[in-house]
């Protein structure tokens, strides 16, 4: 436990120095609620009965959505690709740490960091001006916590694997735009998947992404409860399991063939 | 003239050296490709749901889309990398600019080519064809130049405001994330129709970061869908005007940067 606070002291400290990135992180974050919740405000108005739960849960779904970005998505493939592109990949490999915890202990630092002090505030901001409810119960509360740190595992992972293409391709920038587009949409980030027709759903429905954030909000709001709430916790927590193996086979795979440039 | 001259010839020198990597040349356009794909995907859901988005239908905005496409498209090809003004600045690389006797902003500009933005041109291209002959436009010679005036004008009013943000960095060291905002922005009025907004991201995007006169204003001219009885119904030609008078401010604040400029030292 104790390196996941170091690396959360190390993103505290690089932020303290560009102060500034901290009010446009939150004023970034204030323009995607502001947005969204207007995009599902005017669609309302045109056609009440299309959403199929009410104004207030959708908002609710569509803020949220923005608020749980802004600390979920942390990036590992980022640091990964640019240790790699630097070479400083070597200087990584020599710690005395098996290399995908430290990748956890990294990005789990940096999410709990980004948790205190841009999504609380966003949070706040959101529960201020955009109607952001709370959620119905505390029972509900409880498994939306689970639901979300088991979708954060799957979307490490996800990032994980991406990093570890970067040893091969040497590049990921070019692969991350149809990456994140793709994991957005099918994670339901925007607009949930009960909206999507027949096809796509059953595909969404299918893959791991809407782990990441169709499910906790789903459950946040209340279309998920009871034991459709617990199947789609133990749905996360499958293919969370199967994320982690198969991270830490490709990377053992990639590890064998890290070729270093520079020096 | 010579500048011009100069700018190409630095332009292919780039170009050459971008080249090494095919790989990277074909992932990169499949990447922009699959990632727009996905953009008009989620307003398609949107509007099969709703059947329309405050007033635009599905053709309207695959056009309102493209619009805004075709002008960012030049930009990400030839100005892209003024976002990484601040990582010059940063690394004291910039110094390289001053000490020739060119002007560093030539220099600067031909530093880079982005070769993804030829995805961005294609795909914008075949959504306005596509939109043109499903929304059964018939447009005239006025129209046909007024919609070239607001892809160039796109390209400026782009480059211009992500030059203005980076120069930001000449006071506060980095300004990535000033750039990103802007992104974010545009990413807003590429997706939706800027009336589906309330009053106060409408003026904030028409008056004070006016990426509205990249797609919407125009869009509204070139589909017919101006409101006359409306006050401010003429922004709807006023994006060149927008364009230029950005270049005139940029120029001022390019300029005002540059004397700002302490090297960083290495």
């Amino acid at each position: 436990m104790k390196i996941f606070w170091s690396f959360t002291r190390q993103a505290f400290h690089n932020t303290v120095i560009y102060r500034f990135e901290f009010w446009l992180r939150l004023v970034s974050a204030f323009l995607w609620m502001y947005s969204i919740q207007w995009v599902w405000r005017t669609l309302y108005t045109q056609r009440p009965g299309a959403f199929g739960v009410s104004l207030e849960q959708m908002v609710t779904y569509g803020v949220l959505g923005m608020v749980l970005e802004t600390f979920l998505d942390v990036g590992p493939e980022w640091y990964m690709a640019t240790q790699v592109r630097s070479g400083a990949i070597d200087t990584d490999l020599m710690k005395p740490l098996d290399f995908h915890v430290h990748m956890l202990a990294r990005s789990t630092g940096e999410m709990l960091f980004s948790l205190g002090v841009i999504s609380i505030p966003a949070l706040l901001i959101g529960y201020t001006l955009f109607d952001l409810q709370l959620p119905p119960d505390v029972s509900t509360g409880l498994l939306f916590g689970i639901s979300l740190v088991l979708g954060y595992l799957v979307l490490f992972h996800l990032g994980f694997l991406l990093g570890s293409l970067a040893l091969v391709t040497l590049d990921i920038r070019s692969i991350s735009w149809a990456y994140y587009s793709l994991v957005s949409f099918f994670a339901g980030q925007m607009v949930p998947l009960w909206l999507f027709p027949q096809f796509l759903r059953v595909l969404a429905e299918a893959l791991p992404f809407k782990s990441v954030y169709y499910i906790p909000m789903s459950i946040y709001i209340g279309t998920f409860t009871g034991a459709a709430a617990l199947q789609a916790i133990a749905f996360q927590a499958v293919w969370a399991v199967v994320l982690l193996l198969i991270s830490r086979w490709a990377w053992s795979r990639v590890r064998a063939r890290l070729v270093v440039q520079g020096g | 003239m010579d500048t011009l001259r100069l700018y190409f010839k630095l332009i292919r020198i780039s170009m050459q050296s971008r080249l090494q990597y095919r790989a990277d040349f074909i992932t990169g356009v499949i990447g922009v490709i699959v990632m727009n794909v996905v953009n008009l995907g989620l307003i398609g859901i949107l509007v099969n749901r709703f059947v329309h988005l405050n007033g635009w239908t599905i053709w309207e905005l695959v056009f309102l889309y493209c619009l805004w496409l075709l002008g960012h498209s030049i930009f990400s090809l030839f100005f892209w990398h003024i976002r990484t003004l601040d990582d010059y600045l940063v690394q004291g690389t910039f110094d390289q600019f001053l000490i020739r006797p060119i002007s560093p902003f030539v220099q600067f500009l031909g530093r880079e080519i982005q070769y993804y933005g030829f995805a961005d041109v294609l795909f914008g291209v075949l959504g306005v064809s596509l939109a043109y002959a499903n929304l059964g436009l018939q447009w005239d010679w006025t129209k046909w130049v007024f919609f070239i005036l607001a892809i160039v004008s796109g390209t400026l009013i782009e480059t211009t405001l992500t030059l203005m943000l980076a120069c930001l960095a000449f006071w506060t060291g980095r300004s990535r994330r000033a750039n990103s905002l802007l992104m974010q922005l545009n990413v807003m009025i590429q997706h939706y129709p800027v009336d589906i907004f309330g009053y106060t991201f409408r003026v904030i995007v028409t008056g004070l970061i006016p990426v509205a006169f990249m797609n919407y204003y125009p869009a509204l001219m070139l589909l017919d869908k101006i409101d006359r009885s409306r006050d401010w119904w003429w922004l709807s030609y006023s994006s060149p005007v927008v364009a230029l008078a950005l270049v005139g401010i940029t120029a001022g604040v390019w300029r005002l940067a540059l004397t700002r400029y302490t090297s960083s030292g290495s």
